[in-house]
């Protein structure tokens, strides 16, 4: 009677093995996913992490770039090349007599010079990496869970 | 499911394990060969990280209207890594041929790895210009160009020069207002630091702030690099314009009067701002390590505040400032000139020995009468003097905020070197010294109705993004407004009476003379003189005040002959560049 009711519920032998196999088959592709999922966000952090390291440099570079040029461009201007540029040109230095003084009502001269560049839209301190590229697979997913709890909490 | 099915599944599930196992195991593999591992500590021993100084870019110095003093330009330092290298003759070829170096040296280095396995980096030129730099990437370019070579034969290539670019500061304005800007040792890429100047007063501020960061080499792991800001700009009260045009006047002056050096100082009385200080011998901060040839012994860089000298007559206008102030005279008092005077035991004499009998306080500031000033203070009293000396800030430092500045303490009654004949030489000039800086910011006060306003050479920086503006300071009121106005009157008057070469058409200025002895090891020599002028003007409404002084000039010993026509020239391109209209056009102006 026993014998009889265990044949009765059993499986049959070819549906177990197909459940292992798919069990296995199962494990084998999430695992297979994990790791693709993870070799995606790490080639990505790495070739963000490349371009960014470029971008540092270019930036780098472009500041030595704009100090140079406005170097440049000041001995293009200076006080002698100009002079000379203005005698070439058939000009010469003004004496007083040759000066004729207009009154011009409101005409305060000329203006204090202001040099500080304007204000930028990312304030000075701001980090340009996003934590996202500095975090690993488990911080991310652990911090992710968390503040996704935090923020329903704070809802409630 | 029919047995051909489950032997299908099972085929396919022993494929995929088996291509699993596959990967697996090569992974593994790879992850553990020999040249993993010799990768691995290759890596973790060269790129595993980097260890950087991040050196801000040194502020830059403006004038007052935005041009640029001093500023950085982009030059490279070019090096070789023996590893890297695949052509050590193209390598020694090129480099000696566009950079001069020896062909030899460059050829044994770039092969050393080949001979020695020297895989170390060395720089082989720094400071290169960048237009040298673009010949080494235009060579690249022509044998990127060429036919491939035939196997054996060597393709001409720069692999292995790397040249990385940094910032050299660099004068465009080379000579001009280097007196002012100082210099910096570039070449000193470490320790460099400013010398004299500006560059040595806001080295700090200039500098910035250095930051040493250990970078992860390895990609994956992303560092930002912190932001470094850039060392504060200045901007210098310094007008460029009007310093040209001092630097100008003062070479002139030098080749008109033989004299030995020139200062022109430009100053407004309202604000204390130097708006020129033009002194010689000046040089070229780009080639700062000339500066042992241009100032031998030590000699001041800048004579303006660092040479102390016996200024003369042009100091009897304090000695007058402080009488007529605490009321001892007025412009109308009296004096009979006899042309000698006793003080302390011992005569005092007029400049030409003459005696010029009856006076004024006006007249004897006019005829520049020694022995009336010397009266003037024996009548203030010892006592009074000095004070009103101390008050000027004679023997004190300005606090100029430039490098350099020296002082002389002045000799008050009571010191061992104080002896009563002080009084009256003190009194016009003789036996006190001053740098210039220290002159015009004393007499900078009458032209500013007696307030003492503190010189500088900074009007504002720039730090972080943001504009500060330095606010003129006042040291004291030194004076009254009623006693300074009296003397640039009385000042004034002089020059129109006198006729002086130092007038200038359309405008009424204010100034005094001076002519001094320089003292020796046997005492005055009055044979060598030091000549200046201190005027200001327009005189109702100063905007402007000028200190000349010309070192022992040989066309004549004389301040108002060598030194006051130099004020005028230096007056007349000061009211150009000021835009200041002559006085009956400005009494036509709305008065603010």
């Amino acid at each position: 009677m026993k014998q009889t009711l265990i044949q009765a519920y059993r499986q049959a032998p070819w549906r177990t093995q197909l459940q292992w196999i798919g069990g296995f088959l199962l494990v084998l592709v999430v695992v297979m996913l994990m790791a693709g999922v993870y070799l995606y966000i790490s080639a990505s952090a790495t070739a963000a992490g490349t371009r960014i390291h470029d971008l540092e440099l270019e930036r780098e570079a472009l500041q030595i770039q704009l100090a140079d040029l406005r170097t440049e461009l000041a001995y293009l201007n200076s006080a002698a090349v100009m002079s000379k540029r203005a005698s070439d040109a058939g000009y010469r230095a003004a004496s007083l007599e040759d000066i004729e003084y207009v009154p011009v009502e409101g005409f305060s001269g000329r203006n204090v010079v202001f040099l500080a560049p304007p204000p930028g839209n990312e304030p000075a301190n701001s980090n340009l990496i996003k934590p996202a590229y500095k975090q690993s697979l488990w911080e991310w997913f652990y911090q992710g869970t968390y503040r996704l709890l935090e923020t329903k909490a704070s809802r409630q | 499911m029919n047995p051909s099915g489950i032997g299908r599944l099972r085929f396919i599930g022993f494929a995929l394990t088996l291509v699993g196992a596959m990967i697996l195991g090569q992974m593994i593999r790879i992850q553990n060969s020999t040249q993993a591992k010799e990768l691995k500590e290759t890596f973790e021993k060269t790129y595993n990280q980097e260890v950087r100084v991040i050196t801000p870019e040194r502020g830059n110095i403006y004038d007052r209207w935005g041009s640029l003093l001093a500023g950085n330009i982009e030059v490279y330092e070019i090096g070789i890594a023996p590893p890297e290298v695949s052509n050590p003759e193209t390598i020694a070829q090129d480099l000696s041929a566009v950079l001069g170096l020896d062909y030899q040296t460059v050829k044994t280095l770039a092969e050393s790895f080949t001979t020695e396995g020297n895989d170390t980096y060395r720089i082989v030129a720094d400071f290169v210009p960048a237009e040298k730099v673009q010949q080494l990437e235009n060579k690249i370019k022509e044998y990127q160009k060429l036919e491939k070579p035939k196997k054996g034969e060597a393709w001409p290539s720069l692999s292995g020069v790397h040249w990385v670019p940094h910032l050299q500061r660099s004068y465009p304005e080379n000579n001009l207002a280097s007196n002012v800007v100082g210099f910096y040792n570039y070449y000193d890429r470490r320790d460099g630091h400013g010398f004299f100047g500006l560059e040595e007063q806001y080295n700090s501020l200039l500098a910035g702030t250095k930051q040493r960061i250990v970078l992860p080499m390895n990609p994956s792991e992303i560092q930002e690099l912190p932001s470094v800001p850039p060392g504060s700009s200045l901007i210098s009260t310094i007008d460029r314009e009007i310093q040209a045009a001092m630097e100008g006047v003062a070479n002139k002056a030098l080749e008109d009067t033989g004299a030995e050096s020139a200062t022109i100082l430009v100053m407004d009385p309202e604000t204390g701002e130097i708006l020129a200080m033009a002194t010689t011998p000046s040089f070229n901060p780009n080639e700062y390590w000339t500066y042992q040839d241009v100032f031998p012994q030590n000699s001041p860089y800048n004579r303006a505040i660092g040479e102390l000298y016996e200024p003369g007559s042009v100091f009897k206008v304090l000695t007058m400032a402080a009488a007529l102030d605490n009321g001892t005279v007025t412009p109308d008092t009296p004096f009979i000139d006899t042309g000698a005077i006793e003080v302390g035991g011992i005569y005092i004499y007029n400049w030409d020995r003459g005696a010029w009998g009856p006076q004024t306080m006006t007249g004897c500031m006019q005829h520049s009468l020694n022995v009336c000033l010397a009266w003037v203070a024996k009548e203030l009293g010892p006592t009074q003097f000095y004070e009103y000396l101390q008050t000027f800030g004679i023997g004190k430092y300005t606090g100029i905020d430039l490098s350099g500045e020296a002082v002389y303490p002045l000799s008050l009654p009571g010191d061992p070197n104080w002896y009563p004949i002080n009084l009256g030489t003190n009194a016009f000039g003789q036996g006190v010294a001053a740098t210039p800086i220290q002159m015009i910011t004393s007499i900078a006060a009458m032209a500013n109705d007696g307030q003492m306003m503190a010189p500088h050479a900074v009007k504002a920086y720039i730090q972080d993004g943001r504009q500060y503006d330095i606010r003129p300071r006042l040291i004291r009121q030194v004076v009254k407004p009623e006693t300074a106005r009296t003397l640039t009157d009385m000042l004034a008057f002089s020059l129109e009476e006198e006729a002086s070469s130092a007038l200038v058409p359309g405008y009424r200025i204010a100034g005094k003379t001076g002519t001094a002895e320089i003292p020796g090891p046997n005492g005055y020599e009055s044979s060598v003189t030091n000549a200046s002028f201190v005027g200001w003007g327009p005189a109702d409404d100063p905007k402007f005040i000028i200190y000349v002084w010309l070192e022992k000039p040989t066309t004549s010993p004389w301040g108002s002959v060598v030194a006051a026509p130099v004020f005028s020239e230096a007056a007349k391109e000061v009211l150009i560049h000021l835009q200041i209209p002559p006085d009956d056009i400005r009494a036509q102006l709305p008065q603010p």
